[in-house]
């Protein structure tokens, strides 16, 4: 039964992290994946405000979500100046660069990891209690999301990131718009992260480098870009679907590279043979992926 | 505490051009794909990868000499890369697909390959030779090794060929002019498909080479490649996008600083500094240090109005 909880909290934090992905990148159109980065600040945040100041799971956790909304203001504020490929090199190196720093001082652990984060709940029901947490978070947040891009906020998000010189000429501000919903995603992530912290107690810097990017970008093109439930349908699939190979109890060390290889394939499949993902998005409005004319990608 | 003692700065100096010598050769080949190909091309990473693990296979298996080894390294990367440009690109181009799903794909590629080898190799660190101390001698006080007279002399070789190549060869002019208008240079009879493919294969052996001199002196891992080549973007970034040689400067300068930076902060810290370079550039000088840019907008300012 742990292991079914463990799955379900997995897919809950997977939900919230690939869709406030998908705001970032098929939503807004903003070309980052240093997405792990925000989920890695939350859940260090949590943790050192639990094993120092003591604080509650649930402010922690919240604390991890603003630490990870007043960073993402760090890359954004200055890095939205520039936008495309350039956004995301920047993306890559804030989320790299920060990991170096993460890797080499002493209060979050170093290369070794952070550790001994307490955890608010114990006993028989730990597992049932963070499955329907995780899984409710999960819930809130898709709803938040899907009440976002169906509102008018929404439709000003679709008018930026399909038109954003017209959207300019109309005398809206996109640079703010940028900056809310990179807080907004970013945020969301930490909140990812802080969950994650309190079930794991334990973070460690390699769970967040460019591996868990090519995750969370599997989980959103597999699912659906731009539509709100498709990175969900996306998550869920990709975390049950390398269970299946668990069943043939290969070592660790074939395990780890044969998921990799399967995540990896399927979006590649995907990208040639069904590129608007699974579920496809609302509204006629074209996405980033499939935009024809001046914004096409190499020749 | 500083160290300005002349022969300490001159073994940094020398160690630093003798390392930057790979960074080059990475660097030139990011810069060409995306010169002619116009594409982040971050499958490099995986194609670094796959040169570096067929020639490990080719010594540490197969036992071959070293020159067929290199031989067959640069035979798959070769067939790796016009495989990715064939079967890949070529799709997505004629679909007109978007930035970001080429990037999502070179990004993907290259993970499977990091995978795939993970899957064949694991992950302990494997250098190409089981000795990877080279001789060293002493030449007016600095230690040079034969691994750095190589890299050197290997780097300097394919780079003047390379120029060569773009000035004088037809099919390098062909590819200099697909860079600068595709469009253009089709309406002219210039096949622009085939130079994309030469792009690639010049890019491999440009990769395979640097993989030789890297995996000669370092224990590799198969997601080392993408650390190396995240230095190749900035310095692309740095020199100027279109730029392939401003890029291999760009390579040289940031891995003296590199180098450098070890008598100011500790060595730990030493990785860092490229990322810092890659905000500067990015936030200060998105088109690169390009002097001739500069020249250009005074020539403008300069000009009478009409």
């Amino acid at each position: 039964m742990d292991y079914l909880y463990s799955i379900l909290i997995l897919v809950g934090i997977y939900v919230v992290l690939a869709s406030s992905f998908n705001l970032i990148i098929g939503n807004a159109g903003l070309v980052s994946i240093a997405h792990p980065i925000f989920f890695a600040l939350g859940a260090y945040t949590a943790g050192l405000t639990a094993i120092h100041f003591g604080l509650h799971a649930i402010v922690a956790t919240l604390a991890g979500a603003v630490v990870a909304a007043l960073f993402s203001l760090m890359m954004s504020l200055p890095s939205l100046r520039v936008s495309g490929d350039y956004l995301m090199i920047t993306s890559i190196g804030f989320q790299l660069g920060l990991l170096q720093v993460i890797k080499n001082v002493e209060f979050t652990g170093s290369q070794g990891g952070l550790s001994n984060i307490p955890t608010p709940v114990t006993g028989p029901y730990r597992g049932l209690v963070y499955s329907v947490v995780s899984l409710a978070i999960a819930a809130a947040v898709v709803w938040m999301i899907r009440w976002i891009v169906r509102g008018p906020y929404g439709r000003a998000i679709t008018a930026m990131r399909d038109d954003e010189l017209a959207f300019l000429a109309l005398g809206r501000d996109a640079m703010r718009i940028k900056i809310v919903i990179f807080a907004v995603g970013c945020g969301l992530a930490g909140i990812a992260g802080g969950l994650y912290a309190f079930y794991y107690q334990y973070v460690s810097p390699e769970q967040f480098e460019i591996l868990a990017s090519a995750a969370m970008l599997t989980m959103v093109v597999v699912g659906g870009m731009g539509s709100t439930l498709g990175p969900v349908v996306g998550a869920v699939l990709l975390i049950a679907l390398p269970q299946a190979i668990t069943f043939l109890e290969l070592p660790p060390g074939i395990m780890a590279p044969l998921q990799g290889m399967l995540f990896t394939l399927l979006v590649i499949v995907f990208m040639f043979i069904r590129p608007q993902g699974l579920i496809s998005p609302e509204g006629p409005t074209p996405l980033p992926g499939h935009r024809h004319g001046n914004r096409s990608g190499p020749r | 505490m500083f160290m300005f003692d002349a022969v300490v700065l001159a073994q940094i100096l020398w160690t630093g051009l003798a390392t930057s010598s790979y960074m080059v050769l990475f660097t030139i080949a990011f810069a060409l794909v995306l010169k002619v190909v116009k594409l982040w091309n971050f499958a490099q990473a995986g194609l670094m990868a796959i040169a570096f693990y067929a020639m490990f296979a080719a010594v540490n298996q197969f036992q071959w000499p070293t020159v067929v080894a290199v031989a067959f390294g640069l035979l798959v990367t070769l067939a790796a890369s016009l495989a990715f440009e064939i079967y890949g690109l070529r799709t997505l181009r004629a679909r007109r697909t978007s930035s970001l799903m080429f990037f999502i794909f070179t990004l993907v590629c290259s993970e499977f390959a990091a995978y795939a080898l993970t899957f064949i190799f694991g992950t302990e660190p494997a250098p190409l030779f089981a000795q990877i101390v080279s001789p060293v001698r002493i030449l007016a006080g600095i230690a040079v090794s034969d691994w750095d007279l190589l890299a050197v002399a290997v780097t300097l070789v394919l780079t003047i060929g390379l120029a060569l190549y773009l000035r004088l060869a037809r099919e390098g002019q062909f590819m200099v002019a697909v860079a600068d208008n595709a469009d253009l240079a089709e309406l002219y009879g210039i096949n622009a498909k085939r130079a994309f493919g030469a792009a690639f294969a010049i890019a491999s052996v440009f990769i395979c080479a640097g993989m030789y001199l890297y995996g000669a002196r370092t224990a590799v891992i198969p997601t080392t490649s993408l650390q190396l080549m995240l230095f190749a973007v900035i310095a692309t970034l740095l020199g100027g996008m279109g730029n392939v040689f401003g890029a291999a400067f760009a390579a040289v300068a940031l891995s003296l600083v590199q180098s450098y930076s070890v008598l100011v902060i500790p060595s730990r810290w030493q990785g860092l500094i490229v990322y810092a370079f890659l905000f500067i550039t990015i936030l200060f000088f998105p088109r690169g240090v390009n002097t001739s840019g500069w020249a250009t907008r005074l020539r403008v300012r300069r000009a009478p109005a009409s």
